[in-house]
């Protein structure tokens, strides 16, 4: 029992000398973000001077040319219907496809998991065209429905998988009670689905938050850039330091952060759920 | 048989929006696009794009053999797969192991799974940050050791690589998550009886737990395989391919061809290859996605 | 009676409607604050009122296409690249008999003009990328002075290098790629002449060729005897280069806006040069202004002495038009000294554009850390030239 604890011990110093590591480059930015560029410049592990500031985080906000508080915003117009909206469509879809057997439902099942496999590039330039031919391109909308087209497949399977171990008791029960199709999804199933709806909108929202590539293709208005979109102007191109970047940058991981923190059990189960079942 | 038509007429309501969506905008543009790779710049069908593609020093680059990096976007693309996937599967095992049943260890977790909640375009700008000659972390450490500081992203020779450790600082939490997960669902009876008998840590290791494991293992193999056939973000901001092409990936290469050049006919070859690649590694996955379908 | 009732209500209106003209221009914030004062000037002289609104050129691009075959514009004097004034002159007032053509420095609006003669668009201000910037509190202090020909220049690289807590005589700038691309056109331009800057942009000669190779030929001497740094972040340098770290940094003149003390600033160009990169603000008059008469003036007092005046005034813009040199600051003044007698010439890349400028920043960022490779980077922008 000695030996285990000693073990134990032993363990433990490990595992916090590996995250203490881990954690370093992230620490760097985070140095670099709350001191003036000047104290930085040759390695932001120098102590002295320390002058804590917030002015990078202001500067990068409202920067002149790329003020990331607008990149934000714009990155929230797109995540939060682009999440809504494939999560409602998928869930009836993968609903559906749970529920009710019909011709061709392996083939649809197939579909789905090789679209899981889909690169974006796939789909780019195709998408540019239709987008371009309906007049969607630099629209929030356009990027939105595209956004929502891409999430579809998997949302539909990974609440495929999870209707599926839900027992349809309750929902023949109200059906014998004579309530049709729609009221049993919506007053029966969803409630009892919460903990799939958590987790699938927890990843939607943070890979609609992060994505860079399918902005790129189709936003081009200074004013209707993505947060993401604005980091790589600010490198290079404007006169932004590493302390600005390092600010916008630690700004822009917030949200998907913050998602993480607060819906953590969810996040996880959805990552390890749907890769499991 | 009246009810089982009741049933069926609503279901089309269920599953038309999402399936609208899934052929107009994904299934659509996929055979488009493979569609396109085959128009050449007359509008007849060809193979010409795709001579000209794997034919090009862009995808793969035998110069590099006399002098070094750029060896071209589809070599880089399996140096990437070569390095990060045994890496990021095996520390990541290694740190679920090493994590159960730690004192804090949910934060540990959590500090090395923040790698890959963050945007990679953030991720990109991390590792161009920790490789910078002045302020980049690694460089810290290397000067400790009394080795020459210098920013590695701007050398061919060590471009590629700074990306791919980088990376796999990024994303080993990904598999390490997994893991940890699945080794929660190994009963500990198993590893009781294996003690009983005399076993060793490491014999447990390999016989119980990495077997059991196995499922999840193919899940974290596909997915890293997937992700390094498709990074982009990463190259893109950290170092758009160069120095001179030699952190050039397909991804990059597919958007440089479509979005620069505005050679549609290329860039869909590229996009097609990637899509073969993926497609390929993603076969067991699928397998065992349509084994449950039943 | 009736008459001249109508006349003066005539006259009244033109005064009260003295009519109002749209601007669009790239500027905003504190860039934009130093280009109101000139639209007050004009505001001033003629009565005529203005709308000014932020919108980049590359946006721009993406809308104004639509605009106009819809027969709309979003204003009636829009500063834009001259590469799409010259595609779209269909759209597009013509402007030859409206400005004084002669007035301007050799070769400002040959990129508005096309091939019959007829100028679309004009020249307002440039900013220039005139050479290498050094303090001179670090020459003083140092004992260096401003080299004349090139063995001078080799002479004080060398000096500056020896120098006690100098990390290396040459800053070099990174990120996108632009500030190695700027210093290489130096060298072709300062080398090769102006001609060959005009002949690569056109296509018209080899990046193989012997005027080429000479030139660049000279940059990589340099590079390899190590007179230049590291790619670095170009906003890191410019601190470190200002610190002291390093001699000098060769840079656009926008950088007397981002150091403490513009006064500490001074530039040289390579001995010998006779051209140097102007990046000239274009602007035209859409075919669908809505206000063309007031467009046609707020154009003229742009690319007229007094209106181009007011803006170099401001700081950090060079005229295109011949203006007192007393209206420069002081710095700017240094910079406007080196322009005399240079043509202007067109950035090589942002010309080129498309994929053969990423190349050329990619191949570049090469060439400084790998100057043996050369001959492949010199095939590798032949072969990904534009045909």
């Amino acid at each position: 029992m000695k030996r285990s604890r000693k073990d134990t011990l032993v363990k433990t110093i490990v595992a916090w000398t590996i995250a203490l590591v881990w954690i370093l480059p992230l620490m760097g930015v985070v140095m670099t973000a709350i001191r003036p560029f000047s104290e930085v410049i040759n390695g932001w592990w120098k102590l002295e001077p320390f002058n804590a500031t917030l002015s990078n985080f202001s500067g990068a906000l409202n920067h002149q040319t790329a003020p990331l508080y607008k990149g934000m915003i714009n990155s929230l117009i797109i995540a939060i219907p682009a999440t809504i909206a494939p999560l409602l469509l998928a869930t009836l879809a993968g609903y559906g496809v749970s529920r009710y057997g019909f011709p061709l439902r392996k083939t649809f099942i197939l579909t789905v998991v090789l679209t899981l496999a889909l690169p974006q590039q796939m789909i780019a330039i195709p998408i540019f065209r239709i987008m371009s031919g309906l007049g969607l391109v630099d629209t929030y909308f356009g990027l939105i429905l595209v956004h929502t087209a891409w999430g579809v497949p998997w949302i539909t399977f990974f609440m495929r998988n999870y209707f599926k171990t839900l027992p349809a008791d309750m929902e023949e029960a109200a059906r014998i009670d004579g309530a049709g199709d729609f009221g049993i999804f919506f007053r029966v199933v969803l409630p009892n689905a919460f903990p799939a709806i958590a987790s699938a909108s927890a990843l939607q929202l943070t890979w609609v938050w992060s994505d860079f590539f399918l902005a790129l293709i189709l936003l081009y208005s200074p004013g209707k850039l993505l947060a993401t979109q604005r980091i790589p102007l600010m490198r290079g191109v404007y006169h932004v330091d590493w302390g600005l970047l390092s600010a916008a940058s630690l700004m822009v991981m917030i949200v998907p952060i913050l998602i993480y923190i607060l819906l953590q059990r969810y996040y996880v189960k959805g990552m390890v759920g749907w890769t499991i079942k | 048989m009246a009810l089982r038509k009741a049933k069926l007429k609503h279901f089309g309501y269920f599953i038309l929006p999402a399936l609208f969506l899934l052929v107009v905008f994904v299934l659509y543009p996929t055979i488009n696009t493979i569609f396109l790779s085959f128009v050449d710049e007359e509008g007849s069908l060809s193979l010409s794009n795709y001579k000209e593609v794997f034919s090009s020093r862009d995808i793969l680059d035998t110069r590099g053999l006399d002098r070094g990096f750029p060896f071209g976007s589809l070599i880089h693309n399996i140096m990437w797969i070569a390095i990060h996937l045994p890496l990021t599967t095996i520390v990541g095992l290694s740190l679920a192991v090493l994590l159960r049943g730690v004192r804090g260890g949910g934060i540990v977790k959590s500090i090395i799974f923040l790698g890959m909640v963050m945007p990679m375009i953030v991720g990109g700008i991390m590792i161009r940050f920790m490789f910078e000659e002045s302020v980049g972390v690694v460089n810290l450490v290397l000067q400790t050791f009394g080795l020459e500081a210098k920013t590695w992203t701007a050398y061919p020779e060590t471009a590629l690589f700074s990306l791919i450790f980088g990376s796999v600082w990024l994303w080993t939490g990904f598999s390490m998550i997994l893991y940890s997960a699945g080794l929660e669902t190994i009963p500990n009876t198993y590893y009781e009886a294996a003690q009983i008998d005399g076993a060793s840590k490491a014999k447990m290791l390999f016989k119980i737990t990495i077997p059991l494991l196995k499922p999840i293992t193919v899940v974290v193999l596909t997915m890293t395989l997937l992700w390094e056939l498709k990074v982009f973000d990463i190259v893109y901001i950290a170092t758009m391919g160069g120095p001179g092409g030699s952190s050039n990936v397909l991804a990059l290469q597919m958007y440089l061809y479509g979005f620069r050049e505005w050679d549609f006919g290329k860039s869909a070859v590229v996009a097609v290859l990637i899509t073969a690649s993926t497609l390929l590694a993603a076969i067991p996955m699928m397998k065992s996605a349509g084994d449950e379908a039943e | 009676m009736k008459k001249l009732l109508v006349a003066v209500l005539i006259l009244i209106s033109a005064v009260l409607f003295a009519g109002t003209v749209s601007v669009i221009g790239p500027w905003s914030g504190g860039e934009m604050d130093a280009f109101i004062p000139v639209l007050e000037a004009f505001k001033a002289e003629t009565g005529i009122d203005y709308t000014y609104q932020t919108y980049r050129a590359e946006d721009l691009a993406n809308v104004l296409p639509a605009q106009f075959s819809a027969k709309k514009s979003p204003a009636d004097v829009i500063f834009m690249w001259s590469s799409f004034i010259t595609s779209n002159t269909k759209n597009i007032l013509e402007l030859t008999d409206v400005i004084d053509t002669d007035a301007y420095i050799p070769g400002a609006l040959d990129n508005v003009t096309a091939a019959d003669g007829a100028v679309y668009g004009i020249a307002y201000t440039a900013k220039v990328k005139p050479g290498f910037w050094y303090r001179k509190s670090f020459f003083e202090a140092n004992g260096l002075t401003a080299p004349e020909t090139w063995d001078e220049f080799l002479t004080l690289l060398e000096k500056i290098r020896a120098t006690q807590g100098v990390k290396n005589a040459i800053a070099s700038g990174n990120g996108v790629g632009w500030p190695l691309s700027d210093v290489t056109e130096h060298f072709l331009i300062a080398f090769g002449g102006p001609e060959l800057q005009k002949d690569l942009i056109e296509g018209n000669t080899s990046w193989n060729s012997y005027a080429v190779r000479n030139a660049i030929g000279k940059l990589v001497y340099l590079i390899e005897k190590g007179y230049f740094s590291e790619p670095t972040e170009w906003t890191t340098i410019l601190e470190q280069w200002w610190n002291g770290d390093y001699g000098l940094y060769f840079m656009g003149q926008w950088i007397t806006g981002m150091v403490d003390d513009p006064d500490d600033l001074a530039v040289f160009s390579l001995p010998g040069n006779r051209g140097m990169v102007f990046s000239i603000d274009y602007a035209f008059i859409p075919e669908f202004a809505a206000n063309k008469t007031e467009a046609l003036e707020l154009v003229k007092f742009l690319s007229g002495e007094k209106g181009q005046s007011i803006q170099v005034s401001q700081g950090g813009h060079i005229a295109t038009v011949e203006v007192d040199m007393s209206n420069y600051p002081t710095v700017d003044k240094e910079i406007a000294k080196l322009t005399e007698g240079v043509e202007t010439l067109n950035d090589l890349d942002d010309s080129i554009g498309g994929l053969w400028q990423t190349a050329f920043w990619d191949q570049l960022k090469l060439l400084w850390v790998r100057p043996e490779r050369l001959d492949d980077v010199l095939m590798d922008l032949e072969q990904k030239m534009p045909e």
